[in-house]
């Protein structure tokens, strides 16, 4: 019957199978003011404020669980001295994170759009591994967690899963090139074992990269909000033909829906600092930590943007460098002299700075700032090339 | 009794809002950070006018 009011009829229209997207576009056809969500752009920004107020809603709650059962962040004795105070904070915090992000991109997004899907169960993947990993750690009192090997190798799996599957799946040649920030004419081609190796090493070292930056309130999560903010403006170009050709960026059809995931990012992610400022009621834990860097990781490997979010992750990237350094230095002093030598004062780079007498305030908001110098940078890559 | 504790027995007219937090036990971190918060929700609520018209 032409003009009858199904749900069905409206998924079937847009492309998708529920939530409030077929609900909206259902309701448009009698009140036409719900046919504005229809753009990206809006649900991105709906998707961010949805996120925030869910994990305001549920923050508290979580935090008092967390707490009664004695789910509390151990302190590693080799640290910073004035960290020590910190042990028993309640951790694990990045649960709450992903419930709010889950909840939100099954509600705003396209399920119709398989990208959406790629870095939601990537972004849950990763989590688990965190999960596993913390809750061996504090509720089975088990120091070691996740052996390094085990955690690796599932982050590895699960990495590999997506390379494999965006080579599989690219209709174009742009979507498995690899894009030079500033230079138009500047791009390289990947084949098949190049193609899988980018993706892998942006997922797992991003993954791991916000792991290690996530040792003082605050410090990772804030860089995580700006670089996933970024990152919408970026998917939304690179999902838009127009926009993509007229900045000279690979166009990748229904990439703009992950500005939807990434605006699910940012919410959840400013309510978490709600929780997580210094002096921190909670902690996000590797459940939190892994499971945003992946989620980062994935977005920019979809829209051909690597090494811009090298960029305006460069805290990320900096911090994971520190203590790679700091190691392989210690090693091969060890080795060579007998007695291992340090680069830093101590890895990662934010206690280093702590330190030399910084306070912990002031290597979060330094480092933020920092944070989003890179973005604006790596924004003016969209321009300037 | 604190100088912030009193002033706060003044009343909430005496404070600006952000010394009503930190005389409220919050750390003055934890209150400009939250600030900050509220005032990137508000941007959000800004930014979406462009499209609520």
């Amino acid at each position: 019957m032409p003009g009858s009011r199904t749900c069905d009829a409206a998924a079937a229209k847009w492309g998708v199978g529920l939530m409030l997207l077929a609900l909206a576009h259902w309701l448009a056809q009698d009140i036409r003011v719900f046919s504005v969500l229809n753009y990206i752009t809006l649900r991105a920004v709906l998707a961010a404020m949805t996120a925030l107020f869910i994990s305001f809603l549920v923050g508290p709650m979580m935090i008092r669980k967390l707490t009664a059962y004695k789910i509390g962040q151990s302190v590693r004795d080799d640290g910073p001295q004035t960290h020590l105070i910190k042990a028993g904070t309640p951790t694990m915090g990045g649960a709450l994170i992903l419930t709010s992000i889950t909840i939100t991109t099954l509600l705003w997004s396209d399920l119709s759009n398989p990208y959406v899907w790629v870095v939601l169960l990537t972004t849950m993947g990763f989590g688990a591994i965190g999960w596993v990993d913390d809750y061996r750690k504090v509720v089975h009192r088990n120091p070691k967690g996740l052996s390094a090997r085990a955690k690796m190798s599932w982050q590895s799996l699960i990495a590999l899963v997506v390379a494999v599957y965006l080579w599989r799946h690219a209709t174009l040649p742009a979507h498995t090139e690899l894009i030079v920030p500033f230079f138009k004419l500047v791009v390289f081609p990947l084949g098949a074992l190049a193609f899988i190796t980018l993706v892998y090493l942006v997922i797992v070292g991003s993954s791991n990269a916000v792991n290690l930056t996530d040792g003082l309130d605050g410090l990772a999560i804030m860089p995580t909000v700006m670089v996933s903010g970024a990152l919408a403006i970026f998917s939304y170009v690179a999902g838009h033909a127009v926009f993509a050709k007229y900045l000279g960026i690979p166009h990748v059809p229904g990439a703009g829906e992950l500005a939807v995931f990434c605006g699910s990012i940012a919410g959840a992610g400013l309510a978490f600092l709600w929780f997580n400022a210094y002096p921190a009621e909670v902690f996000m834990g590797d459940v939190g930590a892994l499971a945003l860097g992946a989620a980062l990781g994935s977005v920019a490997v979809i829209i051909r943007q690597e090494l811009v979010l090298f960029i305006m992750g460069g805290v990320f990237v900096v911090e994971a460098v520190s203590v790679m350094l700091q190691v392989s230095y210690f090693k091969y002093t060890k080795r060579v002299y007998g007695t291992g030598r340090r680069i830093l004062l101590m890895a990662p780079l934010h206690h280093h700075f702590e330190q030399k007498g910084w306070k912990e305030t002031q290597v979060v908001v330094r480092f933020w700032i920092i944070t989003m110098l890179l973005i604006l940078l790596g924004l003016a890559t969209l321009k300037l090339r | 009794m604190s100088g912030d504790t009193q002033m706060k027995k003044r009343g909430a007219v005496a404070l600006g809002e952000t010394h009503v937090s930190t005389a409220n036990v919050m750390a003055t971190p934890n209150a400009a950070a939250r600030f900050w918060i509220i005032t990137m929700l508000l941007i959000l609520l800004g930014l979406a006018t462009l499209k609520l018209r």
